[in-house]
């Protein structure tokens, strides 16, 4: 259907709307006309994407000024349903089109979605190999310039990949047909043509008008270099699924280092002066262009041949890339010998047998007192060592990535003296001997890595299901959003019933924290309303714990207890383990048991892989129940050096985050229940605290409007009578019309715009109104609140 | 018997009204069943006390009635009674081949979940019962069908009654409670599986039927339920679920699948209703759509079937084919002269259908039920209106009820309802007593 907002055409692909999806995309559009950013919630299944992707696409389509749109996704099966939302909305679109001049101009529009190599790789053998990096560095050895040079020259010298061959005779910027293309596409024109996919798409990038890819590859500094540096600056930056946004900021900028990665390290640097001896015999020129080089300057070395992405440097600042990269490191032998030792140095630092934890200029200083490595050479140490790699023509650099790592790491540390901190802790767990040194070098604030974001572009959205409380991200990320809004579901029926449990039957109140949680009677009063809820919800039940470590524990209580055998009599059992594999077999098996009718639980924990990416919709999960409130671990030194550095920066109160932090990972568990308007669930918090107003006030406003006064605070017999009542009704056949209420037509949106524009007249006539009455009831001689404070200062 | 069963059901068959009339509602079922209900009823009282008071949510039934001007429920009451009544004759009239021949077999749930108390006094007592009620009923309306019992309990699938026409028959087979006691889980595959292979041999004439009375919310199956699923659909068995307790996706995708119906039992008045919905035959689309196009025949198969000869009490005794029992008294299958001891059934001997006179005709006026009257708004019609109900002859009242809850659909505001071929005005009570009791209408004797 076609209907406007303000003046834009907006063409949606459904003949119906909810009415939170002409919301969200009417803030969407006043951010966009703006040119601000914005944080945006709106609950699961409710079409969230497609209101997006239409409201976005009909606005480019309509402003002459075509602004890119860059659409951020966090998994590749995530970012694959976008594409095909996309598509099916462009046919949509070609289908609508009325003249064949517009048809045309909806043919041009094109999209693409980035991944990996190893997801889009279909040279014969590499696309065999299993791991991520050993495909970027085969695909590298065979397409990186240098060799492609040699190959060309003297063909058969070297071994080439043909697809990558094949895309250099083509005419850049024209290297697929327009359109929406899906990565299966995109591999399936790349396997018809003999083109290779994943170049393609690289190559496409700065001439599509819609890119869809995954986080990292615009918040992580070192991918984002190369590919994202192309996009113009008036771009609209999206970031779906975006209530972690925080973590993979952290994540993009903080390095880990370990013995066995040093060692590696440590190895790779011998390799290299062997080869630089080589290298000497045999062609000494080449070493002498590149020191002319680099005493030209950084800016000139590195120019945009886009194979040789081997290692960007983490965001220097803009006058650092200016500098030319200092005396003492550019010759090659030199840079080699300054590297050993400072993996030498890293070395004697992990000896070390208690927790350090130290600001990098404190770090910089003991290593400037120790092995005299100044600070500036240290910035440029991941520059310098890429460029002695392009230039040695080293193949197989995936072996150098520990060392690669280190150079990351040195860069990093020299870089930053603000948000960041060092802690080495010697012993993985509070009670082991065998010494396995850890050296963390984290990042403390998110802010710095998204920051370019927000500076380069001019328009970014922030949106997921669960984003609430909506100010605290803007207070994270240091950015000033224009609109910021969350939106209530609309359901012609209570399609999900949030409980919050916060007593057992016997009345002994329940709860996580860490005093009571081995308490026998709070063990028994979970186990009780697992038993309870396995009898009386069909299908499946989804059960989420705070920790790994607290999931097994209990587990074990409840065997000995003997409630595991009561809950298999009516439900099968299953279990998510750190282990990938075994997680998606127990999910398998768990869908089938959901199917069958034989009915399961499943177990698992806040913050794993199944609370962040898997959907539980309809029978999969009838139920889903919360063990505690999901609380970090707070005795981690790297989160109470978080906390700490968010009080100082932002002032915000640790009680304050922690609370944020597990409500928000909380209120995502539950949301995986309810994927869309037709399912239904029952969400189930277990844990007095959830009860308190500062923990509920913080939980989404879609799970919020349901929670009434008597669902609050329950003991689980009353929960268990509340559920029964509930299944029992939303289980009749579901035979009411949802049009006009949670579903709108085009007629219905033209109503809701006519009363808006009433209202806003009616508010407009009352402003002027009490202008007027308050201009003559204060009349002049009044005196301004400036003028007032200025008083009370005087005397 | 017919006429007096049905009394009764339409007393207790409304929930709402069970709330607010429950002592009156009490003695008057023991007035209208036969003694040994009233018998059963103090047993159960004795072995099954009641749930505590504060495991039940409150009953609000003070929220869905609203007082009239003069502060009377009555005709609040009266109100909701007649629109519940109503609702089941909207349904639509278009013409629909129906079955005669039924086969049905009912699939009880045996399984411990049955103790549960939610529904009072258990669900297991309460659905025994229903089930009984439903079986005289079905029989009435049903003559020609046959009916089998089968029992999930402790994963197992119990044949409980052979396929017979006879209700006694039936019912003895759960007239004993201490016979099926609860226990274990129940596997429905089993069950399910054990009624296919009971109806297998069935013409194609007949209809074949499910019904499942599930209080369980898993089943404990030895293989795949979904190729037992792909079975039935082959088989073009009908499978109809009433849950008691919530949705599961097995078996709504049975009833889907299977062209059944699936329904969810909100409390007592509702289960019941539930149940009684699937007594009217039910229409053959679904099984000549899954058929195709080759059995989609416009026109009526032929089939065979026999009157037989009946046997005075006075007639010498004679053992009967079908329990080996000497009898005098019996029917002569017309075809091969054997003797069987009850009608509907097929012979023994030679497999002739043998059905009596009466039977058919009733079975074939159930197939015609009374077309829904329709409800009449206006008084300014400009024919004559009668005064008085054409049926009980109370006077219908002259001014519209004032109460503004019976604007709803398919409701007279003046309270008349009129048959659409005699046009006979007729009251409230006597129009849901004559598409629920009598079947048959008074004005125009069709």
């Amino acid at each position: 259907m076609k209907f406007f907002i303000d003046n834009l055409p907006i063409i949606f692909p459904y003949d119906r709307i909810y009415p939170e999806q002409y919301a969200y995309m009417c803030d969407l559009k006043r951010t966009l006309d703006a040119t601000g950013h914005c944080v945006l919630e709106m609950p699961s299944g409710t079409g969230k994407t497609v209101s997006l992707l239409s409201l976005i696409v009909s606005y480019q389509q309509f402003y002459p000024t075509k602004r890119k749109l860059i659409y951020c996704s966090r998994t590749v099966p995530e970012i694959e349903k976008a594409l095909s939302e996309l598509k099916r909305l462009m046919d949509y679109r070609i289908a609508c089109a009325e003249t064949e001049e517009e048809k045309r101009k909806e043919k041009n529009f094109t999209g693409l979605g980035l991944t990996s190599r190893k997801n889009l790789c279909i040279h014969p053998d590499v696309s065999k190999e299993k791991k991520g990096k050993v495909v970027d560095a085969r695909c590298r050895d065979m397409t990186n310039s240098a060799v492609c040079e040699k190959g060309r020259a003297n063909p058969g010298s070297v071994e080439l990949c043909d697809f990558h061959e094949k895309l250099g005779e083509k005419e850049p910027g024209n290297l697929i047909p327009t359109g929406i293309h899906t990565l299966a596409d995109v591999l399936q024109y790349g396997k018809e043509n003999g083109t290779c996919p994943y170049f393609t798409v690289r190559r496409m990038m700065p001439f599509v008008d819609v890119v869809i890819y995954s986080f990292h590859y615009l918040l992580d500094p070192k991918v984002a270099e190369q590919v994202s540096k192309e996009m113009s600056k008036d771009a609209i930056v999206v970031f779906d699924e975006a209530h972690n946004i925080d973590n993979v900021c952290i994540e993009s900028l903080s390095v880990d280092l370990t013995r066995p990665m040093l060692d590696s390290a440590g190895r790779s640097v011998t390799k290299l002066s062997e080869k630089i001896d080589e290298i000497k015999r045999t062609d000494a020129s080449k070493l002498q262009d590149e020191y002319a080089k680099l005493v030209e300057g950084l800016q000139e070395a590195s120019d945009a041949r886009d194979e040789d992405a081997f290692m960007a440097n983490p965001v220097l600042p803009d006058d650092l890339l200016k500098e030319a990269i200092p005396g003492n490191i550019r010759k090659a032998e030199h840079f080699v010998a300054f590297l050993t030792r400072f993996v030498e140095y890293l070395k004697t630092r992990m000896r070390v047998l208690h927790v350090v934890a130290e600001t990098p200029l404190s770090f910089l200083q003991h290593l400037k007192d120790i092995t005299y490595i100044e600070r500036r050479p240290l910035r440029f140490c991941a520059e310098r060592l890429q460029s002695l790699v392009r230039t040695l023509e080293i193949s197989r650099i995936d072996e150098f990535s520990s060392l690669q790592k280190v150079a990351a790491f040195a860069t990093l540390v020299a870089t930053y003296e603000k948000g960041f901190l060092l802690i080495l802790e010697p012993f993985e767990t509070e009670n082991a001997t065998v010494p396995n040194p850890i050296f963390h070098f984290v990042c403390l604030d998110p802010a710095i890595a998204i920051k370019p974001v927000f500076e380069r572009f001019s328009s970014v959205v922030i949106t997921s299901g669960t984003i609430s409380p909506l100010d605290m991200y803007p207070k994270m990320l240091q950015f000033t959003p224009v609109v910021q809004e969350t939106y209530p579901m609309t359901l012609t029926r209570n399609a999900f019933l949030p409980l919050i449990i916060t007593r057992g039957s016997d009345q002994v109140a329940i709860s996580s924290r860490f005093e009571v949680r081995n308490d026998p009677a709070v063990v028994r009063n979970f186990g009780s309303i697992l038993v309870e809820y396995s009898k009386i919800v069909p299908d499946g039940i989804v059960a989420f714990f705070p920790s790994y470590l607290y999931m097994e524990s209990i587990v074990a209580a409840w065997n000995d207890m003997g409630i595991l055998n009561e809950v298999w009599k009516h439900k099968l059992i299953f279990v998510e383990t750190p282990d990938a594999n075994e997680t998606s077999i127990a999910l398998e098996n768990y869908r089938r048991a959901c199917n069958n009718g034989r009915g399961a639980v499943l177990l698992s924990v806040a913050r794993g892989k199944v609370a962040e990416g898997i959907d539980f919709d309809h029978n999969y999960g009838r139920a889903v129940i919360m063990f505690g409130v999901p609380y970090q671990y707070t005795e981690s030194r790297i989160l109470k050096a978080r906390l700490e550095y968010l009080r100082d920066a932002y002032r915000i109160r640790e009680s304050e985050f922690l609370g944020f932090d597990a409500i928000r990972n909380a209120a995502q568990c539950v949301g995986r229940v309810l994927r869309g308007k037709t399912d239904w669930g029952l969400m189930v918090f277990a844990d007095k605290r959830f009860a308190r107003a500062d923990k509920r006030s913080k939980l989404p406003q879609w799970i919020q409007q349901y929670i009434t006064e008597t669902t609050s605070n329950l003991s689980t017999d009353m929960a268990l009578t509340l559920s029964k009542l509930f299944m029992r009704t939303i289980s009749q056949n579901p035979n009411e019309n949802q049009t006009g209420i949670s579903l709108w037509t085009l007629e219905d949106i033209e109503k809701a715009q006519a009363k808006q524009k009433e209202m806003a007249l009616e508010a407009e006539l009352r402003q002027q109104d009490e202008r007027m009455e308050k201009d003559e009831e204060y009349g002049d001689g009044g005196i301004d609140d400036q003028a007032l404070g200025e008083i009370d200062l005087d005397i | 018997m017919p006429p007096r069963q049905a009394d009764d059901y339409a007393d207790e068959s409304d929930s709402d009204i069970d709330i607010l009339e429950d002592s009156g509602n009490r003695s008057k079922k023991g007035k209208g069943k036969a003694i040994d209900r009233s018998k059963k009823d103090k047993g159960k009282g004795k072995s099954s006390e009641q749930p505590y008071a504060w495991e039940a949510s409150y009953t609000r039934s003070w929220d869905t009635v609203q007082e009239d001007e003069a502060g009377s429920l009555t005709t609040a009451v009266a109100d909701l009674l007649a629109r519940n009544r109503r609702r089941r004759l909207l349904a639509p009239a278009d013409a629909i081949r129906r079955t005669i021949i039924r086969h049905l077999i009912i699939i009880l749930d045996l399984s411990l979940s049955m103790l549960d108390r939610d529904m009072r006094p258990t669900r297991f007592d309460l659905s025994l019962e229903y089930a009984r009620e439903f079986i005289v009923e079905w029989f009435d309306q049903n003559p020609l069908g046959q009916i089998g019992l089968v029992g999930m309990r402790a994963g197992l699938g119990e044949r409980l009654s052979e396929m017979s026409g006879n209700p006694q028959d039936v019912l003895k087979a759960i007239s004993e409670r201490h016979r099926l006691e609860p226990a274990g889980e129940p596997s429905l595959q089993n069950a399910i599986e054990m009624a296919r292979g009971s109806m297998g041999h069935l013409p194609t004439h007949s209809s074949r039927e499910i019904l499942i009375i599930f209080g369980s919310l898993t089943t404990v199956d030895p293989g795949n339920i979904l190729e037992t699923l792909e079975r039935c659909v082959q088989d073009r068995i009908r499978v109809s679920v009433v849950a008691l307790a919530a949705e599961m996706k097995v078996c709504r995708e049975f009833c889907d699948k299977t062209g059944g119906q699936f329904g969810v039992a909100m409390n007592e008045g509702h289960f019941k209703d539930l149940l009684f919905e699937l007594i009217p035959p039910p229409a053959q689309r679904a099984l000549s759509r899954a058929a195709g196009a080759g059995a989609n025949k416009p026109d009526a198969d032929l089939m065979m079937m026999g009157f037989p000869v009946r046997l005075p009490d006075t007639s010498p005794p004679a053992l009967c084919v079908c329990h080996s029992e000497l009898k005098s008294e019996g029917f002569l299958c017309p075809r091969c002269s054997a003797k069987v001891c009850d009608v509907p059934t097929d012979c023994d001997i030679c497999g002739l259908m043998i059905v009596s006179s009466p039977h058919l005709a009733r079975s074939y006026h159930h197939l015609f039920p009374v077309k829904p009257y329709q409800a009449v708004t206006t008084l300014e019609e400009g024919s004559a209106f009668a005064k008085s109900c054409h049926a009980c002859a109370r006077s219908f009242p002259d001014a519209p009820l004032a109460s503004s809850t019976a604007t709803a659909e398919g409701m007279s505001p003046i309270g008349r309802y009129r048959c659409p071929d005699c046009q006979h005005d007729f009251c409230t009570e006597c129009d849901v007593f004559i598409h629920d009791v009598v079947h048959c209408c008074p004005g125009c004797g069709k």
